[in-house]
């Protein structure tokens, strides 16, 4: 199913001519239909005008794919500048292209979203690699620091800590490692001050590789 | 442009392929001192791959604008040779060349690494050139679901 919303019936009827034989297509002219469509219909393709009234791109377009985060958003709009268009991308919509696309495009742009293809400007698609660059180098960054914290520990310390990191309690551990839990408790207290955490859940996301001590701010995407 | 690649076969297709672009010069093998040892004499230690140091060493001299590397040794040293190249060398860009037996995770891993552009060996040499014009104009060449898939990482 395909939802279209826009204000303007022109657009509306000059899209659904382009995807009409894709899907059945269902219309909305205003936000507040919209917001109820979206959660009632469950489109697969949403199909938006970037000028709805009351929409307030891109912090607007953020909050409807979280009415529905399985439905494919294409933004229909006037020329953007490259930012505003990335800032498109970055709430997770999958496809951006002009309000007056020739209707056989649009089909394409729709089948090809469809499919899990980004439709994006291939002039923009570099900040797309920049930014799968520096998530890549920032995760490689917090593992070595990870490593090397995590080298201090002892090997029993060690031990209890990955016990930690999948979700064991220290009974757990106790009855696996034959020790006792005060023993298990000792070896958490000399961890945590070791790594400077204050508490297990931090040491599991820790041995995760998900943060990096002493900045819970870096939690992985 | 460079070429990174042990396969002489693969190298001398590839050059063919760019010998009709204008402006484009090509500095053929970059792996090591034998680029005139016609490629029917290459000896079989040559056809080994060389030490990801030699091959920026290498690049570091020549300066390629572009780079194209074969991406068929392990992921973990081919990321290691681009990650070395993105750092040492950032005026190089990179170009993959793969084949049926790659896999998409692995060029995205690649692309994680530094590299600007994926295409097979097989790409009619139309694309070769595009390719090649494309990236030297920042811009970055991979399929559109590849951007999808690389989208999906960025955002989760």
């Amino acid at each position: 199913m395909i939802l279209l919303a826009s204000a303007s019936q022109d657009d509306l009827c000059h899209w659904e001519q382009g995807v009409r034989t894709l899907s059945p297509i269902f219309c909305s002219t205003n936000l507040e239909s919209l917001k109820v469509e979206l959660a009632r219909l469950k489109p697969s393709v949403l199909l938006l005008d970037y000028d709805l009234p009351q929409l307030n791109a891109p912090g607007g377009i953020s909050a409807l794919i979280k009415l529905h985060p399985e439905a494919k958003v294409i933004v229909l709009s006037h020329s953007l500048p490259d930012e505003a268009e990335w800032a498109l991308f970055r709430t997770g919509v999958r496809g951006v292209c002009r309000r007056d696309i020739d209707g056989e495009q649009l089909q394409s742009v729709v089948t090809a979203v469809q499919r899990g293809e980004l439709w994006i400007r291939r002039t923009l698609s570099w900040h797309l690699l920049n930014e799968l660059v520096t998530i890549t180098q920032e995760r490689t960054k917090i593992k070595q620091a990870i490593g090397e914290l995590l080298a201090n520990l002892t090997q029993r310390e060690y031990e209890i800590a990955t016990l930690v990191g999948n979700g064991e309690t220290n009974k757990q551990i106790a009855r696996r490692l034959d020790i006792t839990e005060r023993t298990v408790k000792a070896h958490l207290t000399e961890v945590f001050r070791k790594l400077d955490i204050a508490d297990r859940l931090k040491l599991a996301l820790i041995v995760k590789g998900s943060i990096y001590p002493g900045d819970s701010s870096k939690m992985s995407h | 442009m460079a070429i990174a690649d042990t396969d002489a076969a693969r190298r001398a297709k590839l050059e063919q392929s760019l010998q009709g672009g204008s402006g484009i010069e090509v500095l053929t093998d970059v792996m090591s001192d034998w680029d005139d040892i016609p490629a029917d004499h290459e000896p079989e230690s040559y056809k080994n791959p060389v030490s990801t140091e030699d091959v920026v060493a290498r690049i570091t001299q020549l300066k390629p604008r572009i780079l194209f590397v074969n991406l068929d040794l392990s992921i973990e040293r081919e990321c290691a040779l681009l990650e070395a190249l993105h750092r040492t060398c950032p005026e190089t860009l990179v170009l993959l060349l793969t084949d049926k037996s790659v896999q998409e995770e692995q060029v995205i891993q690649a692309l994680a690494n530094g590299a600007r552009g994926c295409l097979s060996h097989e790409a009619d040499p139309f694309y070769f050139l595009k390719a090649v014009r494309v990236v030297d104009r920042g811009e970055i060449w991979v399929t559109r679901r590849m951007l999808g898939k690389i989208m999906d990482r960025v955002l989760h």
